[in-house]
């Protein structure tokens, strides 16, 4: 009787699992697309009918919603039959998978580190010539998204081992443009401005900044954002390339001085709830205070992903904006800005994981994601009035404007380091110890992996 | 301190005291949870649970004036609520940032250019403008408010009815069922012969193999899993239902074992055959035996790991309760509604097994503890 029951309990969950069959977000053939290149990639890869692409990732909730949609498109052109699993924790998931032969055809990595691990463990395929040679014609700043996927392999030659597809932008200061109004402030050009708004706000009594740094097991990583981007700011991009690498140390006085430039940010009294509760206070609960009666604090630099923890019916644009998180006017840095980005690599090779790639090089294939919400591309054969809403055309343009376009840097450094010392080491510096000190035990915690 | 009574009832009262305690320990943050889990995103990242239970004096964050615009005498007004609850007493309101609290209920501002804006003391508004206000940036109002507690079942019904997740939830929980039925059973009957052949038969190096099993209770499951999903990969059973009843299985026996065998040694022989002539059956007898050992099916109820590593796929097929709230909860995390929410429809079964075998479950804890 028991096993009778669970024989047809197994059926039942067997039978209710669904493909990934949804309705085509955009009709093909109607709106600004490029649908002319979807064609072309259907008559290409047609005959794919039935083959089955599995795809790891990242993304959750409404994230895996959007990747679907674009997921469909690829369906539809190839006959492909395509599963997308998100997980929270992608990156635990995706070693275990890798070390176990049971891992997913494609798989999306938030950090090009953990790419470049599984890449030397001869895990991850590499990728063609032809596909370096694609992102260098056709990326902005092509040269920079090759060289950020282009790892050793398990014989010691590099290649290319990942395709970025999705960016996103980190320097970016949120605001809401009322609160500015009502007490007459205004967007800061330059980061001597926005040093004199902060300093003004303080004597005005305001509270300029929302700094958190809570997140869980990862407690600390938004700190590392504002080094990074500060580092941008106060060094040549040179500089922070050789930092990144561990060719400049950690304890350099030019890092010395991107940190202490952060303290200047989190001392008492330009933050809130004081200096003591940066570390705290979780990265998602932070924002909320730009939004609060009175309001806690005027700015909040975070990243471009940041709305959806914004209150309930916030409407970009009109309740909150952002600007430019600005570059010093008197060093000759230009206007530099960070970035983050996913990886596609191909963990369990296929004819259709190579068709998928093939399939990220379509412009549609960025346009249909484009048009709805949260995606970035620096694609440049794409139709830049497809993006969604305003916020993201101006952060489109943000990318644009750029002179110098860096990786964050701590998903670029080793796990160790990226996702653990250098953590670490800011909340002790929120916390109270010297910029030098926090200094030192990084590198040493660097010097330790080596 | 000579007084042995005294010294007695102390003992009692330091363990009635600590049992108070530890009760307090475990149930407040359940409660906590539970008061939670009926409240919007918003309000649980502006005020605690508790402030929830009762009518809380505070700065509301603006609201923005909104609804349908009427002419009236020659002016265009937009009559609203600030708060859907009727009985709210607005104490103060203003709207600008760094006044939220100019105005008194009643008051009428002017917001400039002859438009005038009044908040009444139930949060009703008035704006009233000489031109029209469509198309144009409306006003915010800040208020400083008495709202009664307001809770809502939308977490619940977004869990439970929403149709974009209600498929993935039901798939979820008769995976979960196909996971921990057999993942419970399979256990408790291999161990039950263990036990009784540890028990009861006589055997040279019978103490070492006990020792053995009861060693094995430390071994940690995170050491085996890449190794053991190998293994399962080159055997050719790959990541599903047969992989994850395996391991559910072997990290379960040595406590089954240790356990069922310790509780078997304590039963005279007599016993046995006393039962059989009241007239209880071989499986009535068994089954009063390893009833006590349900508690394997609350611990592969609450697995994720277990799943995520031998049975959850990239097909998305076998996905369980676990995993299902876990991906509730968004790429980034943060939604503690859902989170709280998803917590107590998760826990739902294990509390209905706990009170269908509460007393069996007590004697099988105490059963590996009192011999």
């Amino acid at each position: 009787m028991k096993s009778k029951l669970i024989v047809s309990v197994a059926a039942l969950a067997l039978m209710s699992g669904g493909a990934l069959a949804q309705d085509l977000k955009f009709p093909v053939g109607e709106g600004a697309f490029n649908w002319a290149s979807f064609e072309e990639f259907k008559a290409a890869h047609g005959n794919l009918a039935g083959q089955e692409l599995t795809i790891a990732g990242p993304w959750l909730g409404p994230d895996q919603e959007l990747v679907e949609s674009m997921l469909a498109y690829f369906e539809a052109a190839t006959g492909a039959d395509v599963k997308y699993v998100g997980s929270d924790s992608f990156e635990t998931q995706v070693r275990i998978d890798a070390e176990a032969g049971s891992a997913a055809n494609i798989s999306v990595f938030p950090q090009p580190g953990l790419t470049a691990d599984l890449a030397r463990l001869g895990q991850v395929a590499p990728l063609t010539e032809a596909d370096a040679a694609w992102l260098r014609e056709n990326y902005a700043a092509g040269q920079s998204w090759v060289d950020l996927a282009t790892f050793n392999g398990p014989d010691g030659n590099p290649a290319l081992f990942g395709f970025f597809y999705k960016v996103d932008l980190k320097s970016l200061v949120w605001y809401s443009p009322e609160n500015f109004e009502d007490a007459g402030y205004e967007v800061p050009q330059s980061m001597e401005e926005l040093k004199a708004l902060t300093e003004k706000m303080v004597a005005d009594g305001v509270t300029p900044w929302c700094v958190g740094l809570g997140s869980g097991a990862a407690t600390g990583w938004p700190a590392t954002d504002w080094v990074e981007d500060l580092m941008l700011r106060t060094a040549t991009p040179a500089d922070y390339d050789a930092w990144v690498a561990n060719d400049l140390k950690f304890n350099d006085p030019k890092v010395v001085a991107a940190i202490e430039e952060f303290g200047w940010f989190i001392e008492d009294g330009k933050v809130a709830g004081g200096k003591g509760a940066v570390a705290t206070t979780d990265f998602r609960d932070s924002p909320k205070g730009l939004f609060s009666s009175p309001p806690q604090c005027m700015m909040h630099r975070q990243a471009s992903f940041i709305p959806s923890f914004f209150p309930e019916g916030t409407e970009m644009g009109v309740d909150a904006n952002f600007f430019y998180f600005p570059a010093y006017a008197e060093k000759d840095l230009g206007k530099p800005v960070l970035g983050a980005g996913t990886l596609f690599a191909i963990t369990k090779d296929s004819p259709v994981a190579r068709a998928f790639i093939d399939w990220l090089k379509v412009p549609a294939a960025h346009e249909v994601w484009m048009a709805q919400s949260g995606f970035l591309t620096p694609h440049k054969g794409v139709n830049v009035d497809l993006y969604g809403d305003e916020t993201l055309k101006g952060m489109g343009q943000i990318l644009l404007g750029a002179d110098t376009f860096r990786f964050d840097g701590s998903d670029l450094m080793p796990g160790g380091v990226g996702a653990g010392a250098f953590w670490t080491g800011m909340v002790d510096y929120a916390g109270g110890k010297s910029a030098q000190e926090v200094a030192d035990a990084i590198q040493s915690a660097w010097d330790g992996l080596k | 301190m000579d007084n042995v009574v005294g010294k007695k009832s102390g003992l009692t009262w330091a363990v009635h005291i600590s049992m108070a305690v530890l009760v307090a320990l475990w149930l407040f943050p359940t409660l906590g949870l539970f008061v939670s889990s009926f409240r919007t995103a918003d309000q649980i990242s502006s005020s605690g649970w508790w402030s929830s239970l009762s009518t809380q004096e505070r700065q509301v964050p603006a609201i923005r004036v909104a609804g349908e615009e009427v002419e009236v005498d020659g002016r265009f007004v937009i009559e609203g609520r600030l708060f859907e609850a009727t009985n709210a007493s607005v104490s103060a309101w203003g709207t600008s940032s760094t006044a939220p609290e100019a105005n008194a209920p009643g008051a009428v501002a002017d917001l400039g250019d002859g438009v005038t804006l009044t908040v009444a003391e139930d949060g009703a508004y008035v704006l009233s403008s000489p031109v029209s206000t469509e198309g144009t940036r409306l006003p915010r109002i800040f208020s400083t408010a008495a709202t009664p507690p307001e809770f809502t079942l939308d977490n619940y019904r977004a869990i439970l009815f929403d149709p974009e997740n209600v498929d993935g939830m039901a798939k979820a929980f008769f995976n979960t069922l196909t996971v921990t039925i057999p993942a419970t059973i399979i256990p408790i009957l291999v161990a039950a012969f263990a036990a009784y052949a540890l028990a009861w038969m006589d055997f040279p190096g019978r103490a070492l193999l006990i020792a053995a099993i009861v060693g094995l209770l430390v071994v940690p499951l995170q050491l085996a899993l890449i190794p053991l999903l190998k293994l399962h990969n080159d055997i050719g059973i790959g990541k599903g239902y047969l992989g994850t009843w395996l391991a559910h299985t072997g990290f379960g026996l040595p406590l089954a074992i240790y356990l069922l065998r310790n509780y078997m040694v304590g039963l005279p022989r007599d016993i046995i055959e006393c039962a059989k002539v009241d007239g209880a059956s071989d499986f009535q007898i068994f089954i009063k035996i390893i009833l006590p050992l349900s508690f394997q099916f609350l611990w592969t109820w609450n697995d994720l790991l277990v799943s995520l590593v031998f049975l959850i796929d990239s097909t998305g097929e076998t996905t369980v309760m676990t995993k299902q709230i876990v991906e509730l909860l968004g790429t980034r995390g943060g939604n503690w509604e859902i989170l709280a929410t998803a917590a107590f429809i998760s826990i739902s079964v294990p509390l209905l097994v706990f009170f269908a075998m509460q007393k069996y479950l007590v004697r099988g804890l105490l059963a590996g503890s009192v011999k």
